[in-house]
């Protein structure tokens, strides 16, 4: 092993270790400390992580872009690992501001405005009502501890690392990149991918369909309906009926427990505990059963 | 050449979604939370799914995404409901509370130190009353005439 690829080998593992000891930190522990060093540490391996990164060529795109994705990843953090449930929501909340904002970047307008209004707008609000229903009174003391925290920061700085090299050695192999290699001879700097002369063109004029796919012209929403209607139809009725089916079963599984707790509900024996979960167990089997039989009555 | 690092950039912020998301949903107890985490997981995706369609020209990524939305709010609605239909017997949103549901060859997970549970209950400041209390009507408490 050379040692350039030694030093390549130890910055990965730096990195990783920076990453999972950023996300040990940061995640409940009950009343150990290190939320500060946590954050410094966070900060320090997503600023490793920009740098390693190609930046985007005017100044002006590459601020914006760092904006949003620094708001939408410090928001992510925040939205996991803080102690009280609300102000996860709350966090999460700026998290779908900051991906409704980096899929307007990428000139996906329907998606962006979509995500804000079904995300945060619809899903959210159904999370802050269930929260506000069940959340008991101050920190309970199952939200100030995590249940393996060394192994899931482990597991989230290996999933870092892994998707980050997949990009890399993905991108690598790309004809954009082995031409950008061709054609670099005059240059004596190695880093191909960020002095590279090639562009890639957006629209591919080689075959009709690419062609009018395009992302970035002006009737962008009549071309995205005109290919979900059209090449996705069938897509959008299972996804409409299977809203319909969510709808179903979500008033079905409060209905059935409203039944469940009325004195005619049967009765199992053993512990409390067990009890219960073989009541919930025996519910939802006759639950399943229950809807679908009604679903083949009506169909 | 700027399309690959823009496309890149978006790639790395998805994969860091899906990790942070990752991450809480192994360790967090509250259900909800674990669930707001998974659908983190999923924002990952729909970032990575709009970047790689705008790489490539094709609308499919921006479908696909409009389809993970859907998904999502079904997803929401059967998972809070349950959630809710299991904290009204079990009493709290701890997941360790249904863990009997774990696979058969595993120990179960005993808290060994509880922090106490209101350690860090906030103390809200309270005024001193002032001024006279206003004459309240007995029918007005049951049944108000007027708002």
């Amino acid at each position: 092993m050379t040692q350039a690829q030694t030093i390549e080998i130890l910055l990965v593992a730096g990195r990783g270790l920076l990453i999972a000891l950023s996300f040990w930190l940061l995640l409940p522990r009950g009343a150990a400390g290190g939320r500060r060093l946590g954050i410094a540490l966070g900060a320090a391996s997503l600023v490793w992580i920009c740098w390693e990164v190609p930046r985007l060529s005017p100044w002006s795109t590459d601020g914006v872009f760092l904006v949003l994705a620094a708001v939408t990843v410090v928001s992510a953090v925040g939205a996991v690992t803080l102690r009280s449930p609300v102000y996860c929501a709350i966090w999460f909340a700026m998290t779908l501001l900051g991906v409704s904002g980096l899929l307007l970047f990428q000139g996906a307008q329907f998606l962006g405005v979509a995500t804000i209004v079904v995300y945060a707008g619809a899903i959210l609000v159904t999370f802050l009502f269930v929260l506000m229903l069940a959340q008991p009174q101050g920190f309970a003391y199952y939200d100030r501890i995590s249940w393996e925290a060394t192994f899931s920061s482990i597991a989230g700085a290996g999933m870092v690392l892994v998707l980050t090299a997949a990009v890399s050695s993905a991108l690598a192999g790309t004809p954009a990149a082995a031409a950008a290699d061709k054609t670099d001879t005059d240059k004596t700097d190695t880093n191909t991918l960020a002095h590279a002369e090639v562009v890639t063109p957006l629209v591919d004029p080689s075959t009709p369909e690419k062609r009018s796919a395009d992302i970035l012209s002006q009737d962008h929403m009549e071309r995205l309906g005109a290919q979900l209607f059209s090449r996705h139809l069938i897509a959008v009725e299972v996804a409409g009926t299977m809203l319909l089916a969510a709808l179903v079963g979500a008033v079905a599984i409060a209905v059935q427990h409203r039944q469940i707790t009325s004195p005619n509900a049967p009765q199992h024996g053993g512990s409390r505990h067990g009890g219960l979960e073989q009541r919930a167990l025996g519910q939802g089997g006759l639950g399943q059963a229950g809807l679908g039989q009604g679903g083949q009555a009506h169909g | 050449m700027d399309e690959l690092h823009l496309l890149y950039n978006y790639l790395i912020v998805g994969a860091l979604l899906f990790s942070i998301g990752l991450v809480g949903f192994i360790s967090r107890r509250n259900m909800i939370v674990m669930f707001l985490a998974a659908e983190m997981m999923l924002q990952g995706v729909s970032v990575s799914l709009v970047a790689w369609g705008r790489f490539h020209n094709d609308w499919g990524g921006q479908i696909l995404v409009i389809f993970i939305l859907t998904v999502a709010a079904c997803e929401a609605a059967i998972a809070l409901a349950l959630v809710s239909m299991l904290f009204q017997r079990a009493g709290s949103l701890d997941i360790a509370f249904w863990q009997s549901l774990r696979e058969s060859n595993l120990d179960a997970f005993v808290d060994q130190e509880l922090p106490a549970d209101d350690e860090e209950t906030p103390h809200w400041p309270t005024l001193t009353p002032a001024g006279v209390e206003p004459e309240i009507e007995e029918e007005e408490t049951v049944h108000r005439t007027h708002v």
